[in-house]
């Protein structure tokens, strides 16, 4: 086998919805445009479902950007903008507890044919990281365990 | 979960696609050595019949129980493998997709590596979540077998007629007082020379004499509830103004007049209306947008017309979109448009020739025409940084398919009626593909016309000749048919040979969630493997809604709509996803934060039973009504509450696998 | 072989009949589906990948064979050619025969055993005679039904695939059998056939082998193709010039064919954007009167290839001839620069049109002047031909891509099912009331 060249950058998560971002990477896809490898775009219903914690989790764990790509208030389910918005704000807050940059979370409104839009989140959240570096050095200045956190 | 996890994973080559830049040997290597994981292979196309038999092979014979695919996006196979594991006895749910294609080797082209190490993670994020995964069973509902058709026109029409020729009711809900659409707006139509009006009279009898279709005029839809089999519509209906008794009486006595759009403003109308002789419904309507609100003197009498607005509820199992098209309306200016009285769009010409049958020479404005020039692609095929964007920011960038041979039929009509005119065509490509177009195109060059071919980089110039001049307008065009020569040409009318665009249908496509293409038009899922249905479920596209068609071609798209719609509503039942929250019933106590959270009616509530002689409370959720949005979830104290086969335990193992090291990975195995 | 009954009968494995025997099955109407090949899947299956959205042709196509042989309510009758179709009172009689395939269908396996041991190598028809495979085969690898099929023209009779069939499946003993399907509507779906690459002298007779046809350049450019790359049939070598000639086998009152065959602008596009990913240095050059992307998303696709490099040259290809290393010489007509310019190329692919597939005889109907089937009322029912209970999709009814293919395929079936519920409709349910 060859050896795989694996580089260490920081990696992005991507929460996109199904009826939105996910769409929109996928059009991304077809329109055949490169954007960094360092990013992991998971489908998801709506984001309203995530509580805070489970963000800090991720990071926790060493995810050091996280991208909530959803439809804002386009969206299929009418809790959506609106949900999402409060779930970033208590996010935030807790990012901030934890001397997380906040920075590190981003809400984007992606639709099916986003494609500009998609590259554009993904290339500033990419180029914030290089600038900001991984999560762990930030998380290291506070070493008190989240509660709950895990399952 | 009580069987141990077996998991099967395929990394798919997808004829190259994937691993011309995915390294997909090595990936299924490194998820052969995940735990739990029995069989990791690769394929060529795994959707191909010797794939699928693969996969049901290792289900089969290595009693594989979940199953784990990297191929292309989700949205065109899913459901594919959801019936291969089907047929090999396997819940379909126990199965999940990751999407290597448009995310990972079509995106990554330049780093090799780095989309082979994304396809790692991605793949081990699904194996982490497959070990989660649970039997699920699809949704059961009665399907309404009625479906709505929303626009009377000729594809419109044609849905409805062939849905309720299966034996499925249909309502069919118009927005002005007439039906027909733009067909009634034509003449004789290509490529037969047929009168459009004694075709469309013919299609409308069929569909007004159905025992199965009630049609609403002058209705919109107003209100959109449900999902697919059971949509809840609110219709909000004007009223006629007029009766079968009063109508001629009223429409005598009326003066009020406005610009007829039928025309497209070539004439006026009284506000009391038909827009044509054998329209249907035959009754006039009153034009309630433009009525001044006036009384109108009859037998004596002086009478205010009053709109009664009603309201209808109705519920529709599938809802065919058929709202059309408006033509381009040039801006002020564009090729001398709404400045230069000489100056028309194709429609208003197909009008003007249709309100003089038999005139004798082609006249405009009392002004005999002896040279005419039609421009194409007004309104299409329009140059980013070159053309104008449009009022949203958009460029037509799209052809508009139909102009090409509408504007040489109007040419063959315009030489047949009068032998003398002279007639330019300015051209950019000459698009006659269908069926007999291209004979119009012979048949132009034939008969004198003369083409010029212009480059969209350089479009043609109009402007008001010289006062004095033999001609009211000139047109300056540079011909690439002979060597790129600077061209005036003097002519007495221009005709604008004006594109396709969508209606404004805002408020429907926010209602029904339906998303639209660039180019504006509605957008269907894929052109080939689903090229009539929305990503809604139960929402289908017929004719020009979709994108600019002809006749033929709308009438095709709105048979294989109704297709569709007999196939979701024909057995009375449809299936909904068993995406939808579900409660714990060990960790639930009732705190009731869930139903506090939820939006929507009946979809979650607390209900109190008794067990071993003790008072519990606790959340249930009604399947049918939850979206599985999940707001209930995030805020459960006591994390009772997921959306069945999105759970947050999994999304947390997807995000510690993408965490992970590949290092470790390798290591773990 | 015991009669068949069923409420449809689509003639043609092709994208366009298999869609819409999927959308009848899935309306729950009984179908047979007829196809004279020994594997469902028509011209698609060969392609490389296809526009508008270069998808890999395979994924789009062999899921749905799959789902086809997979089908409750649809019989699949492949190596079969319909011989005859008599009306009856309520539907047709038709008369099929099954072609000997000297394999038994029901204990083949597919294995290829046979494929691997049978001496004889005979050109590739599937691969547009470029490759090479066994008298005895499975079709491709991606066929539908995986039955191996012997071709005993070119057998001569070794014995050596019956020896190693571990099912005893080959049978040298087989007959062609007629065998009859009852049906109360017909669907073709007979497809369509490219303009013969020899018919015009002016572009080599057929006689230069640097001059291929299109459906060769599908075969270089698809991942299961002989080669796996685009190479000169000729003489084996990477051609760095390719040019495409347009209209070369439509437009042309010379041969008959004045109709637009409405695919080759766009086809040729497409390959260009594809040998342009094969061949990152290789020039393309399109030689055009008018380009048609006419369809959704199509103008963008032609805008693409020319921002991708891809040159448009307006002219009318005159002669093509060639040079002493049987390099073609394009001799063209450039009506922007108004001149007669003479280059040569590595190789030139001729767009050439299409024609109908089938003979309309043995189906009683006659064919319009262009040759494909006569619809009397386009504007009306564009899948209705003269004979009522028999309908037409796909390019059996005149040229058209994929996407319209798919959306007439599921008109022929929404029509041919409205017939079939006409002839065995039962009482009429009662009228909910109008609000006009
Ligand atoms: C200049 C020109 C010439 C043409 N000539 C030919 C020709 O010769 N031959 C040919 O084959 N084709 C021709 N066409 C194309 C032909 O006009 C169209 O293919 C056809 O009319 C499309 O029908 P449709 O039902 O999709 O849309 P439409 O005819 O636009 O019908 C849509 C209907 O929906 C209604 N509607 C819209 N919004 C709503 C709403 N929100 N609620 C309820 N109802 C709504 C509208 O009032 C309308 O009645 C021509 C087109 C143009 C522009
Ligand atoms: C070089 C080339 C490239 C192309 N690329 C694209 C592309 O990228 N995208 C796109 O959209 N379109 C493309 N097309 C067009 C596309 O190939 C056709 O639109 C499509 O294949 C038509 O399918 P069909 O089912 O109508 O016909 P066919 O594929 O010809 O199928 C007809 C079937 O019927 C069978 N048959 C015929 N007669 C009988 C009989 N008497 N009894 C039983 N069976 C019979 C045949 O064996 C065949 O299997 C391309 C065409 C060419 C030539
Ligand atoms: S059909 Fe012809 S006139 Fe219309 S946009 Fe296309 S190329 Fe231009």
């Amino acid at each position: 086998m060859t050896k795989l060249n694996i580089s260490n950058e920081p990696k992005i998560l991507i929460l996109a919805t199904l009826a939105g971002g996910y769409a929109g990477a996928d059009s991304t896809g077809q329109s055949h445009v490169d954007y960094p490898a360092n990013t992991y775009i998971l489908p998801v219903m709506c984001p309203v479902m995530f509580p805070p914690e489970f963000f800090i989790r991720a990071y926790e764990r060493g995810i050091d950007g996280i991208i909530l790509m959803y439809s804002g208030t386009d969206s299929p389910y009418k809790v959506e903008a609106e949900g999402t918005a409060k779930l970033i704000n208590a996010t935030y807050a807790l990012m901030k507890e934890r001397g997380i940059d906040t920075r590190r979370l981003r809400l984007a409104a992606i639709c099916t044919v986003c494609v500009k839009p998609f590259l554009k989140e993904v290339n500033n959240m990419h180029n914030l990281l290089k600038g900001i570096g991984f999560v762990k050095s930030e998380l290291k200045s506070h070493p008190a365990p989240l509660q709950g956190a895990k399952s | 979960m009580s069987e141990k996890p077996k998991i099967a994973v395929y990394t798919c080559y997808c004829g190259g696609n994937i691993s011309h830049t995915v390294k997909c040997e090595q990936v299924a290597k490194l998820l052969a050595e995940q735990p739990d994981v029995v069989v990791s292979r690769t394929n060529m196309s795994l959707c191909s019949d010797a794939g699928q038999s693969q996969i049901e092979e290792d289900i089969r014979e290595l009693g594989v129980n979940r199953v784990v695919i990297g191929a292309c996006a989700p949205s065109l196979h899913e459901q594919t493998f959801r019936k291969t594991v089907i047929r090999a006895g396997l819940n379909p749910y126990l199965y999940h997709h990751i999407g290597l294609r448009e995310q990972d080797s079509w995106v990554h082209t330049c780093d090799a590596d780095g989309a082979t190490c994304k396809a790692v993670r991605l793949m081990a994020a699904g194996v982490a979540k497959a070990r989660l995964l649970d039997p699920l069973e699809p949704i059961q509902l009665e399907a309404e077998k009625r479906a709505l058709v929303i626009g009377g026109g000729v594809a419109g029409l044609r849905a409805a007629l062939d849905i309720a020729d299966q034996g499925l009711k249909v309502v069919l809900v118009e927005k002005t007082p007439f039906l027909g659409g733009r067909m009634a707006q034509l003449d004789t139509v290509f490529p037969t020379g047929e009168e459009a009006h004694i075709l469309l009279a013919d299609l409308i009898d069929k569909v007004v004499n159905h025992d199965k279709i009630t049609i609403f005029t002058q209705t919109e839809v107003t209100k959109v509830s449900g999902y697919v089999g059971n949509y809840g519509i609110q219709l909000t209906q004007h009223s006629r103004g007029v009766s079968a008794e009063n109508a001629k009486a009223l429409q005598d006595a009326c003066q009020q007049m406005v610009a007829d759009e039928f025309n497209y403003g070539l004439t006026e109308r009284k506000v009391i209306y038909q827009p044509y002789h054998g329209c249907y419904p035959p009754l006039p309507a009153v034009d309630w947008e433009h009525y001044n609100g006036e009384p109108i003197n009859i037998n004596g009498k002086s009478e205010i017309l009053k709109d009664e607005i009603q309201q209808f509820e109705l519920s529709a199992g599938a809802v065919v979109v058929a709202t059309g098209f408006d033509p381009y309306v040039p801006r002020e200016g564009e090729y001398g448009y709404s400045e230069l009285p000489q100056v028309v769009t194709l429609p208003q010409l197909i009008r003007h020739m249709a309100l003089n049958p038999g005139a004798k020479s082609l006249e405009w404005q009392g002004h005999k025409v002896r040279d005419i020039v039609l421009i194409h692609c007004v309104g299409s095929r329009e140059i980013e940084g070159i053309d104008e964007p449009q009022e949203d920011g958009q460029v037509n960038n799209y052809c508009s398919r139909v102009c090409c041979t509408a504007t040489l039929h109007m040419i063959e009509e315009l030489r047949e009626n009068f032998p003398k005119l002279n007639i330019y065509d300015l051209y950019q490509d000459i698009r006659t593909y269908g069926r007999g177009h291209e004979d119009y195109y012979i048949n132009a060059l034939d008969n004198g016309t003369r083409f010029v071919r212009y480059h969209g980089e350089e479009k043609p110039k109009v402007f008001a000749a010289p006062k004095g001049d033999t001609h009211p307008v000139l047109v300056h065009v540079t011909d690439a048919l002979t060597y790129n020569q600077e061209l005036e040409i003097p002519v007495d009318l221009v005709v604008l040979a004006t594109g396709m665009q969508p209606r404004q249908i805002d408020d429907l496509v926010k209602m029904l969630k339906v998303s639209r293409g660039n180019d504006r038009f509605l957008l269907e899922v894929h052109p080939k493997l689903r090229p009539v249905e929305t990503a809604v479920n139960g929402v289908i596209l017929a004719g020009t809604a979709q994108g600019p068609m002809n006749i033929q071609e709308s009438i095709s798209a709105a048979s294989a709509a109704a297709a569709k719609v007999i196939s979701l509503l024909g057995s009375g039942q449809v299936e909904l996803q068993p995406f939808v929250a579900a409660v714990d019933p060990e960790k639930c106590n009732g705190t009731g934060a869930c139903v506090e959270a939820c939006e929507y009616e009946d979809a979650i509530a607390l209900e109190t039973f008794v067990e071993d002689g003790k008072e519990v409370t606790r959340a249930v959720v009604t399947p049918a009504n939850c979206t599985g949005c999940g707001a209930c979830v995030a805020v459960c104290p006591n994390r009772a509450i997921d959306v069945q086969g999105w759970t947050l335990a999994q999304y947390e193992a997807m995000v510690d696998a993408i965490a992970m090291d590949i290092v470790d990975l390798v290591e773990a195995g | 072989m015991n009669n068949v009954k069923v409420d449809a009968l689509v003639i043609g494995g092709g994208i366009a009949g298999m869609q819409a025997a999927l959308d009848l099955g899935d309306q729950g109407y009984q179908v047979a589906l007829v196809e004279k090949e020994p594997s469902i899947g028509g011209k698609m299956i060969t392609l490389s990948k296809v526009f508008p959205t270069l998808d890999c042709c395979s994924c789009i196509t062999t899921p749905k064979m799959s789902a086809v042989a997979h089908h409750p309510n649809i019989q699949m009758f492949t190596y079969c050619e319909v011989e005859s179709v008599d009306q009856q009172e309520n539907g047709f009689d038709v008369s099929v025969l099954q072609k000997p395939r000297y394999v038994n269908a029901d204990t083949c396996t597919g294995c290829r055993l046979c494929e691997y041991a049978c001496p004889i190598t005979v050109p590739s028809s599937f691969d547009r005679g470029l490759g090479s495979y066994r008298t005895a085969r499975v079709p491709f690898s991606t066929a539908v039904p995986q039955i191996a099929v012997l071709d005993i023209e070119n057998c001569i009779l070794c014995g050596k695939c019956e020896k190693v069939c571990p099912v005893g499946a080959i049978d040298f003993t087989q007959q062609p059998e007629t065998f009859s399907i009852d049906t109360t509507s017909i669907v073709l779906a007979t497809g369509f056939e490219l303009t013969d690459l020899d018919a015009k002298n002016e572009y080599g007779a057929g006689e230069l082998p640097n001059v291929i046809d299109p459906l060769m350049m599908e075969r270089f450019l698809a991942p299961t193709g002989p080669y796996g790359r685009v190479l000169r049939p000729g003489d084996g070598m990477e051609p760095m010039t390719i040019a495409y000639v347009q209209c070369a086998g439509s437009r042309d009152e010379t041969l008959g064919i004045e109709y637009c065959s409405r695919t080759c602008c766009m086809y040729a596009i497409k390959q260009s954007m594809l040998i342009s990913g094969a061949l990152p240095l290789a020039e393309v050059t399109i030689y055009y009167m008018d380009i048609r992307t006419f369809g959704k998303g199509y103008e963008q696709f032609y805008q693409n290839a020319k921002a991708m490099g891809v040159e448009f040259v307006r002219g009318k290809v005159a002669k093509i001839t060639e040079d002493e290393n049987h390099n073609p010489v394009v001799r063209v007509e450039r009506t922007e620069e108004g001149d007669v310019v003479e280059r040569t190329f590595d190789l030139v692919v001729l767009s050439l049109g299409m024609v109908a597939g089938d003979p309309l005889s043995k189906f009683g109907l006659t064919p319009a002047e262009d040759g494909y089937i006569k619809i009397p009322s386009v504007n009306a029912s564009p899948c209705e031909t003269r004979r009522p209970g028999i309908f037409v999709t796909g390019t059996a009814g005149g040229p058209m891509d994929i996407v319209d293919s798919i959306v007439t395929a599921s008109a022929a079936a929404s029509a041919a099912s409205a017939y079939i519920r006409s002839k065995t409709q039962v009482g009429i349910e009662e009228r909910e009331v109008a609000h006009v």
